[in-house]
C-alpha cells in the first residue's frame, strides 16, 4: 500500500491543480439551468428532522437579507461560478438543512469539530451547527454513549445512500487496528469508518489526519495510520487538508454539494480546485517583500517588526496550495503569516517530515510540486516562477527566464 | 455485574465499566482506547518541531500544549548554559492567550456538556443553548488569532519570545473581542455585572439571580451534587501563572510544590485496553483544574463553596464557572499592561548548540500540564508528556482509587456520568 501512497502523492503537479474559470457561456447557462432544477427538487423535500427555518433564523440573529447576500456572493465567487449563481448560492445555503451530514471521529485531536464550531460568515457558526444537518457528531451532539449509537444507526438508516460523511482523524492500522476502538463493541476505527462510508452518497475527508495520516503518520508513524482515501474504495472522496482543515472550505463542499448534487472539481489528491487551486505564496500579504528581496533573518530582527517576507525563517508559503492567504482563519481574523509564524505546510501530504518547522526550504530537501528547490533565495525565486506557472507580482526579466523553463515541462 | 457506558460529547471518547452492587456504583475502571504515539513521533526530530507538533496533541488546549513546549525549551536552554530572557510584553501575550483559551473552554463546556447534561437529569423542559457556547469560544478564538494567527492550533510562540510584533490596532481590536466576550457574559450567562458578579462571597449570592447560570447552581442543588461526587479533597497546581499559584493543597492547607515529584504509573483496566497512565504526585493521587486553582487562590466564594459542601461534584462546578469570570476580568487587566515597544523575541544560541533536559509545566483549562524534553545537538532524545486529565481521570485499583473513580463511588450509574463530566474530560490528551 505505502508505494501506492506515494504514487498518489507524486501525481499531484501544479498544472493539475488550476482551475479553468472561464468555460465559456454554454457551460455556465447548462450548469445554471441543472443548478437550478436541482434546487425547486430540493425545496419540494421535508427538511431532515430537528432543524430550524433559516430564514426565521438568520432574522432571529440579526442577520438582514442584505448581509446574508453579501455572504452568498462571497461564496459564489469562492466556489468560482459567476457572480449570476449568487442567488443560486442563496437558495443552496437556505437548504442546508436538506443535506444529511454524519461526521465521525477516528484518531484524532478533535482540532476539526473545534474549527467547525467557530465557522465562517456572518453568524454562520450559528447556521452549520442549528441548521445543517449534522446528523452525527460525537463532540457536539446532545446525545451520547448508546444513545449515541443509536442514533448514528438511524441516521444511517434514514439517509441511506444520501448522507454525506465528514471524516476526521486518521485510520490507525498497526496491531490489527488495537490503536483505536469505538463504540460498545469495541469496533476498530478501520471497521467503523467502512460500515458507515458503505451507504455514504460522499465522503468528505476532513483536516490533515483524515487525508494524508496527518501528525499520527509523522516518523516513525507509531500506530500504522493512513488516510481514508488509502482504504475506502467505490465512493466519491474528497480531501480538505489543513491542520485544522478551514470551515469555510467544508461549508463550500456542502454547498457545491446541494446546489449541483456532485463533488466540486478536485485536483489529483482529491482536494477541492476551488479551495487548493491557490498557492500561499502568489496571495501572501508578504510576497511583494519576497519579490523586493526583503527577508525576515531571525524573530525580532528589524525585518520581523516590518512585515517582512518569512521565506528564510522557514516558511513553505511557496510549496503549500490553500487558499488560506485569501480566507484566513477565525472568521477571517488572521493566519500565521499574519503574525509572522511562516506556512508549516500542513495541507500537503508528509509535511510533519519533510516540511517541518524553522528550517528554510533550501534545507529542507522537498521536491515540491512545484517542481525542485535551488539553493539560494534568488535562484529559487526563478524555480518557482518555472514551475508555478501560476504567479503573480513577476517582476519582467525573470519572467523571460520563466518562459524558456516552462518549455521543458515541470518535473 | 459489570456495565459499560461509552462517554462522548468530550475531546474524544472514553469508555466507564461500572461494577455494580444493589444499583449503585461498586467501583469503576476507566478505558481512553486511542492512541496516536506523540511522544515516539517527536523523537528524533528537531526540538523546535515540538513547537508545531505538540499543539496538536489536543483540539481545544493545544495552545497549552504549546506553551508547556516552549516554556521546557526554555528551561532546556537554560539548564544548557544559554538563560534566555523574555520581555514583559512577550510574557503578558503569552498568558493572555493561554487565558483566551481556557475561557473558550469553560464557556463550551458549560453549554455544551454540563448544561444539557443538567438538564437531561433534571427532566427540564428549558431549551438547550449550546449555540452559546459555541458563540463565546468563538470571540475568544478571534481574540487569540489576532495573537496567534489562528486557532486552534496556533504556534506563534518560539524560544525567546514570539513571533508577531502586535501594534496598538490590534491591540484595539483584542480588547474589543475581551469587551464583547464580557458583556456577552453579563447578558446571557449571569445576568448582572461582571464586578457585581465577582463581588459575591457566598453561595448564598446565587439565589439573586435569574439566569443560566442560577439555573445551574441551582439544578446541582436539585440534584443534590453539593452532597455527591467528593474526591481526595487535596489539589495539586503546578503551573506558575499571574492567575493562580503553584501549591500543594491538602483541605485549603496549602504546602510547597515541586514538578520532579510528579510520577506516572500504568492504569489499571480490566476489561478494556487503555493507552492512558495515571499520574501522581510522590505517589498520592490529587484533583487538578479550575477548583484546585481557586483554592489555591484563595477565591472567598470557592472558600466559602468548599466550607459548605467541600470538594463536591458541586464545587467542582461552580469553580470553573467562577474560574470563567474571574479570568475574564483578569484577561482585560493583562491587556492594560502591555508596552509594545518592547521587544517580541530576544536572541538565542542556534538550537543545535543545545544539549540539555527542560521542563515546561503551565495550568491548562484542566490543571497542571508537564512537558519534558531531553535535547542532544537540537534533536529530540525524549518527550514526554504528562496531562491534566491524567490526574484527575486515571484508571486504578479498588484499594487506591484515582480522584474521578473515588468520586463515582456509592452512587447511581446516572450520576456517576455526570461526576465523571464535571471534572472536564479530555481523552486526546490523555493518551497522546
Amino acid at each position: 500500500m505505502a508505494d501506492r501512497i506515494e504514487g498518489v502523492k507524486k501525481l499531484f503537479t501544479s498544472k493539475s491543480a488550476r482551475v479553468e474559470t472561464n468555460r465559456g457561456d454554454a457551460h455556465y447557462e447548462k450548469l445554471f439551468q441543472s443548478c437550478q432544477t436541482r434546487i425547486e427538487e430540493l425545496k419540494t423535500q421535508t427538511p431532515s428532522k430537528n432543524r430550524l427555518d433559516i430564514d426565521d433564523l438568520l432574522e432571529d440573529q440579526g442577520v438582514n437579507r442584505r448581509d446574508f447576500m453579501k455572504w452568498a456572493s462571497a461564496v459564489t465567487g469562492m466556489l468560482m461560478l459567476p457572480a449570476s449563481f449568487t442567488p443560486l448560492v442563496a437558495d443552496a445555503a437556505l437548504l442546508m438543512n436538506r443535506a444529511p451530514v454524519i461526521w465521525i471521529e477516528l484518531s484524532d485531536c478533535a482540532g476539526n469539530t473545534e474549527a467547525m464550531l467557530r465557522s465562517d460568515g456572518p453568524k454562520i457558526d450559528e447556521i452549520l451547527l442549528d441548521i445543517i444537518s449534522l446528523e452525527f457528531n460525537e463532540t457536539i451532539m446532545a446525545a451520547s454513549g448508546h444513545q449515541a449509537e443509536a442514533q448514528l444507526e438511524d441516521a444511517m438508516h434514514t439517509f441511506k445512500d444520501k448522507y454525506l460523511l465528514f471524516v476526521e482523524g486518521a485510520v490507525p492500522m498497526g496491531m490489527n487496528g488495537q490503536f483505536g476502538t469505538i463504540g460498545a463493541e469495541g469496533e476498530t476505527m478501520h471497521d467503523h469508518l467502512q460500515r458507515v462510508a458503505k451507504h455514504a452518497a460522499a465522503i468528505v475527508a476532513v483536516g490533515s489526519c483524515a487525508t494524508f495520516g496527518g501528525v499520527p503518520a509523522a516518523s516513525p508513524n507509531p500506530t500504522g495510520a493512513v488516510g481514508v482515501m488509502d482504504v475506502v474504495k467505490g465512493k466519491p472522496l474528497i480531501n480538505i487538508p489543513a491542520c485544522p482543515a478551514n470551515p469555510a472550505n467544508m461549508v463550500g463542499v456542502i454547498i457545491h454539494y446541494i446546489l449541483t448534487g456532485q463533488v466540486p472539481e478536485l485536483d489529483s489528491l482529491l482536494r477541492p480546485k476551488f479551495a487548493f487551486g491557490y498557492r500561499i505564496h502568489d496571495n501572501c500579504e508578504r510576497r511583494a517583500h519576497f519579490d523586493a528581496g526583503e527577508f525576515v533573518e531571525e524573530w525580532g530582527d528589524e525585518g520581523a517588526k516590518n512585515n517582512f517576507c518569512l521565506y528564510k525563517v522557514g516558511c513553505k508559503g511557496p510549496m503549500t496550495f490553500n487558499n488560506c492567504s485569501i480566507v484566513r482563519y477565525n472568521e477571517g481574523v488572521n493566519w500565521p503569516v499574519g503574525v509572522g509564524r511562516g506556512c508549516i505546510g500542513c495541507s500537503e501530504p508528509d509535511f510533519w517530515d519533510k516540511y517541518a518547522y524553522e528550517r528554510p526550504m533550501a534545507d529542507a530537501h522537498i521536491k515540491a510540486p512545484t517542481g525542485g528547490v535551488e539553493k539560494t533565495v534568488d535562484e529559487f525565486g526563478l524555480g518557482l516562477l518555472t514551475a508555478a506557472g501560476i504567479g503573480i507580482g513577476i517582476h519582467a526579466a525573470a519572467s523571460i527566464v520563466a518562459g524558456k523553463k516552462e518549455d521543458g515541462g515541470e518535473a | 455485574m459489570i456495565t459499560k457506558q461509552l462517554i462522548d460529547q468530550i475531546e474524544g471518547e472514553a469508555s466507564i465499566f461500572f461494577d455494580m452492587k444493589d444499583d449503585v456504583v461498586d467501583f469503576a475502571t476507566i478505558a481512553f482506547p486511542h492512541f496516536r504515539g506523540m511522544e515516539s513521533i517527536l523523537k528524533g526530530k528537531s526540538a523546535l518541531d515540538a513547537l508545531v507538533i505538540t499543539p496538536r496533541v489536543c483540539g481545544i488546549c493545544g495552545h497549552a500544549h504549546l506553551m508547556a513546549t516552549v516554556r521546557a525549551l526554555e528551561n532546556a536552554y537554560k539548564n544548557a548554559g544559554y538563560p534566555i530572557e523574555l520581555s514583559k510584553k512577550v510574557e503578558i501575550i503569552r498568558e493572555f492567550t493561554l487565558v483566551m483559551e481556557m475561557i473558550q473552554n469553560h464557556f463550551k463546556w458549560i453549554y455544551l456538556t454540563i448544561i444539557p447534561e443538567v438538564s437531561k437529569l433534571t427532566d427540564s423542559t428549558r431549551e438547550s443553548t449550546p449555540l452559546k457556547g459555541a458563540y463565546a469560544a468563538s470571540i475568544a478564538s478571534k481574540a487569540i488569532a489576532i495573537f496567534g494567527g489562528q486557532w486552534p492550533h496556533s504556534s506563534y510562540m518560539i524560544p525567546g519570545g514570539i513571533t508577531t510584533d502586535p501594534t496598538n490596532i490590534d491591540l484595539l481590536k483584542v480588547e474589543s473581542y475581551v469587551d464583547e466576550l464580557i458583556s456577552f457574559f453579563e447578558k446571557e450567562s449571569i445576568g448582572i455585572s461582571l464586578e457585581q458578579f465577582l463581588s459575591f462571597e457566598s453561595c448564598k449570592d446565587f439565589n439573586t439571580l435569574s439566569s443560566d447560570i442560577s439555573y445551574l447552581e441551582s439544578s446541582l442543588v436539585t440534584m443534590k451534587m453539593n452532597e455527591k461526587g467528593f474526591a481526595y479533597d487535596r489539589f495539586l497546581v503546578i503551573g506558575e501563572h499571574t492567575f493562580s499559584k503553584p501549591s500543594k493543597l491538602k483541605q485549603t492547607r496549602p504546602f510547597g510544590i515541586d514538578a520532579k515529584y510528579v510520577n506516572t504509573i500504568d492504569s489499571y483496566s480490566p476489561d478494556k485496553v487503555s493507552y492512558a497512565k495515571n499520574a501522581q504526585y510522590k505517589d498520592e493521587f490529587y484533583e487538578t483544574g479550575p477548583l484546585a486553582r481557586a483554592i489555591a487562590t484563595n477565591l472567598p466564594i470557592v472558600k466559602n463553596m468548599h466550607r459548605r459542601f467541600k470538594d463536591s461534584a458541586y464545587s467542582r462546578v461552580m469553580a470553573r464557572v467562577f474560574e470563567l469570570a474571574t479570568l475574564l476580568k483578569h484577561a482585560k487587566g493583562l491587556l492594560s499592561e502591555i508596552d509594545i515597544s518592547q521587544k517580541s523575541c530576544l536572541k538565542s544560541v542556534d538550537i543545535s548548540k543545545i544539549t540539555a533536559t527542560g521542563t515546561g509545566v503551565v495550568e491548562a483549562p484542566r490543571g497542571p500540564l508537564l512537558h519534558t524534553v531531553n535535547i542532544k545537538n537540537g534533536l529530540i532524545q525524549e518527550y514526554k508528556i504528562v496531562t491534566p486529565t491524567q490526574f484527575n481521570i486515571g484508571s486504578s485499583s479498588k484499594s487506591n482509587p484515582t480522584p474521578a473513580q473515588k468520586a463515582m463511588i456509592g452512587m447511581t450509574q446516572a450520576e456517576a456520568l455526570f461526576i465523571f463530566r464535571t471534572f472536564d474530560v479530555c481523552s486526546v490528551c490523555t493518551t497522546h
